[in-house]
Parts: C-alpha cells; structure tokens; sequence
C-alpha cells in the first residue's frame, strides 16, 4: 500500500466543473500507484480568515466524500484564530472518520505560543499536526514564519505526545539541516519526504539521520519527484513498507 | 538506446555527490537501463580556473568513452577560456560545451555568452545551458545563482541561429517564448525534461506539441538527482512511442553526430 501523506485538494461543489484537478490528480495517483492520498485544501488567501479556512474545509470534506477511500483529509487552521480554528478542527473531525488530522501552514512558527492551544487539542483528539515546514538561507523574507526543524523540534520537547509530521524534506529547503535538527526531536515527531527537490542521497540520509520509522512517503504534488525518488532510493525492504505506508497508518490509528 | 543528455562528475561545493566517479556513474547507469550519457564536471562549476575540473573530468573518463560522453565547462569571462575550450574539444574529444552564467559572473544576454557561441559554432560544438544547477531555495549562503531566465536563453538561441543548443534543468517553457514563439524563433534548441511535468501540468506534452519530438531529449541528472523522476516521466508522458525512442536516444546522438 502506498499513502502520500502530504497532498492537497482544491476542487469545491460550489463550482461548474467542480472536481477538475482533483480529478487529475487521481489519474496521476493511478497512474504511479499511490492509494491514498491525504489531503488538505489551502486555496484562500493566506493568512487565512476563519471564514476562509472553514470554506477551505467544507471543500475538503466535500472531496473525501467525492472520491471515499482514495483521499483522507487534513483539516487546515489558522492558530492565530484560536476558538474558530479549535472548533474547525472538532467540526472536521466528527464529520468525516476520513479526516485524520491537522495541517498548519506558516501564519505562525509552530512554537509561537499562538499554536499551543491547538496543539494541545491535537494532543487530546489524537491526530497529527502535518506543519509545512523548511530551512532556506536565502530569501527568508518570503516565508518569515515558516517553522524548521529547530521550531518542531522545541516543541517536541515540551509536548513530547504531539504527533508532529514536519511537511517536505524535499519541499526546497535545506533538508540536511531539517534533518538533523530531527534527529533527536523523539518518536512522535515525524518526516514526510515530499516536494520537487529530488537531489540523490535524500531519503536514504533522513533514514540514517532519523531512522526509517519516522519517516512518511509524501509528494506534495509533484508526483514524479516524490514516486521517482523514492522508487530510486536505496532501503531495505522492511523500511520501504513502513515508509510506503505502515508509519502512517500507524500514525493515525489505522495499522499495526 | 538510453542516452541521458544531462549528467555530471565530480564534487559539488555544496553537498556531498555520491556515484560521482567514472566507474560508479556507470554502475548506476546499468542499474537504470541508461546506455550513454553526456557528463559535464561539477568541480569546474565552482573552481576559478575551471579548466582544472575538464582536465580532472578527462582522467577520470578515459576508460569509459563507450559510455560518457564528455562535456567541457567553460567560463566565456575567465582568461585564456579559447584555449579551454580549444583543449576541450581537440584534447579530451568534448562533443559540447556547458555554460553557468549564474555561477561566472555575466548574464545570459551579456557579451562573453555572445563570443562563447560564435566560438563554439566555429568548432562545430553544441551550447549547453543549465537554467539551474541546484533549486535556489536551496542555495549556499556564500553563493547567490538565481535560475536562469528562459526567455533570455530564448534570445541568445535567437540571436545564433547557427549555434546548436541544449537546455537542461529547465521548467517553465509552456509560458516562455520557447513555446509561445515556437513556429518564428530558430529550431536551434533542444530541451531536457528531467524538471518536465507529465501529470496535471503536462508540460512535456505541451513541449512535444510546440517544438516536435526532435527537440525534446532525455535527461536525469545523475549523480546530483535520483533518477527514478526522468524515467517515470518517460513512462508515463503522453506521446507516441515513435516519439519516445527519439526522445530516449536518437535525437541525441543525432544532436551530436554519434
């Protein structure tokens, strides 16, 4: 079985041709042999309102029940907006037993002590927070508040039973920093080896760095990236099948 | 016949390459179903008298010219680079040459580019360009190479119309003039698709359709990149299998006269 646990929607019911570039994105997954994929819909303007990350939700909700069992979904909140992102992520939850999780995007560093209250409701309900995250050391200015190894890592420390998924590795940072900065981060904090960035050694680095039970296969959209690196990536059989999807599934309760 | 337009020997200053020998590309090229490939030095990207990285590249290939296809990396702003690039092509037998504007310090559209291609078209040998060597979110904190701009490289090409080039790491062409233009500018480029997109996006598709199969070449990037993401774009991008043995090889060697 094979999961992307980092993927996104964008379709909504409201529009004339509503499931257009989900409905590619199936193909693709087809095509490649990805089973599931676990979605997040961010298609508001950024930071996002409340009301704009509820319609966001409603959307992805709409596509789990569009295309059940091919995407699980992650509902998406701005932590800046404590009760409407606490009372989302509830809302999210009990609708649909295909949504597993959070996504946080980078209004906030994920220890701003804004993100605590949702942290700690992710501690209580169970799921993982998947936190898009990467290290550059250029153009910082772009992404002032994206979270890095360093910020997940603090908040391991403080909350060590998060489960923290710290979203593409290969999603154009530096992933040797990131991935060092995991390595003692602890067993609930996670990787996901997304993004277009395909650079040889990768995987089998975050493997040796944070070792195979903490790290999730994902592509972010880039499909061909995301499967071809993967595909190419040396590991042994055992660490492919839990990086394929037994670490996920363990994740959010649904394997071994 | 495999023949991957866009491979690399020797150390990046950024990163550690591994499979970067001569004996070790080739082991991972038989492990890829990839025949031939053309190799270029990343060492001489970053040294200041690049030569030294050709002259290393050149050792480290002697006993495998049926598989490596030598590329020599010129700096067009460096001195004595005529003598380089003559010593590339008549001592180490480069079949093209490489060009980093973005690591050597002139534009695309500046004047060492302009005599580089004369002086290749003169000697019969194919520009390459490489939009990008590495992703710039990425870059080293000592270094700042943005990627290249395509419809600059669409003006040199239309500036030469009887230089022959390569463009390899690029994305975005479904925008560019190498697209929009394609039926008024010079056929004189072929493109790369290791950065295509063959899901969603489709620019290869779209490339194909624009430019005909002739112009599209394989390439992985290897050792710097995996190269599983070029052959599962070869495997799954709409066109014909007719065009895809093209793409796979023959416009390559044809490129090249091999």
């Amino acid at each position: 079985m094979l999961i992307d646990a980092h993927a996104h929607c964008s379709g909504s019911p409201d529009r004339e041709n509503p499931w257009e570039q989900d409905k590619l994105f199936l193909e693709a997954m087809d095509a490649v042999g990805i089973d599931v994929a676990v979605v997040s819909n961010l298609s508001t303007p950024r930071p996002a309102t409340p009301e704009g990350f509820r319609k966001c939700n409603d959307d992805m909700l709409a596509a789990l029940k569009e295309f059940r069992g091919r995407f699980w979904g992650y509902a998406y909140v701005n932590s800046g907006y404590s009760k409407e992102a606490l009372a989302d992520i509830v809302r999210c939850l009990e609708a649909d037993e295909d949504c597993i999780g959070v996504k946080l995007y980078n209004e906030y560093t994920i220890d701003d002590p804004a993100v605590r209250p949702v942290i700690e409701k992710c501690i209580e309900l169970d799921v993982p927070i998947l936190e898009h995250a990467g290290h550059s050391h250029v153009n910082i200015a772009a992404q002032p508040n994206i979270s890095d190894a360093a910020h997940i890592s603090a908040v391991a420390r403080e909350y060590p039973e998060a489960k923290i998924i710290c979203g593409h590795i290969g999603g154009g940072g530096d992933w040797e920093w990131e991935t060092k900065g995991l390595r003692d981060a602890g067993p609930n904090v996670t990787a996901d080896i997304s993004g277009s960035v395909t650079d040889e050694g990768l995987v089998e680095y975050a493997i040796e760095t944070m070792g195979a039970d903490r790290l999730l296969f994902a592509c972010d959209m880039s499909v061909t990236a995301g499967v071809g690196k993967f595909m190419s990536a040396k590991m042994s059989s055992e660490d492919r099948e839990k990086i394929a999807s037994g670490n996920f599934l363990r994740l959010v309760g649904r394997g071994a | 016949m495999v023949f991957d337009a866009n491979a690399y020997l020797g150390h990046w200053f950024a990163r550690q390459i591994r499979h970067n020998t001569a004996a070790e590309l080739v082991a991972l090229m038989d492990e890829n179903g990839i025949d031939k490939a053309c190799v270029g030095s990343l060492s001489a990207v970053m040294y200041r008298n690049g030569q030294r990285g050709n002259e290393e590249l050149s050792s480290e290939i002697a006993g495998y010219l049926d598989r490596l296809v030598p590329f020599g990396v010129i700096n067009p702003a460096y001195m004595d680079w005529e003598y380089d690039l003559d010593w590339c092509a008549n001592e180490m037998g480069a079949k093209g040459i490489r060009i980093y504007p973005q690591y050597h310090d002139y534009r695309v559209l500046d004047a060492p580019a302009h005599s580089l291609c004369e002086a290749c078209t003169e000697r019969g040998l194919p520009v390459t360009i490489v939009q990008r060597q590495v992703d710039y979110r990425q870059s080293h904190w000592m270094v700042d190479a943005p990627d290249l701009v395509l419809n600059d490289v669409a003006q040199l090409c239309a500036d030469h119309p009887q230089t022959t080039f390569i463009i390899i790491e690029g994305l975005g062409f479904a925008g560019s003039r190498f697209v929009r233009e394609a039926d008024t500018l010079p056929a004189n480029s072929s493109i790369e698709i290791s950065r295509s997109s063959v899901f969603m996006g489709k620019e290869m598709k779209v490339l194909i359709e624009a430019i005909g199969p002739e112009r599209v070449l394989f390439g992985s990037g290897i050792p710097m990149k995996y190269p599983g993401p070029a052959l599962l774009k070869m495997k799954h991008v709409e066109t014909t299998e007719e065009n895809k043995q093209l793409i796979w090889g023959e416009n390559l060697q044809r490129l090249l006269g091999l």
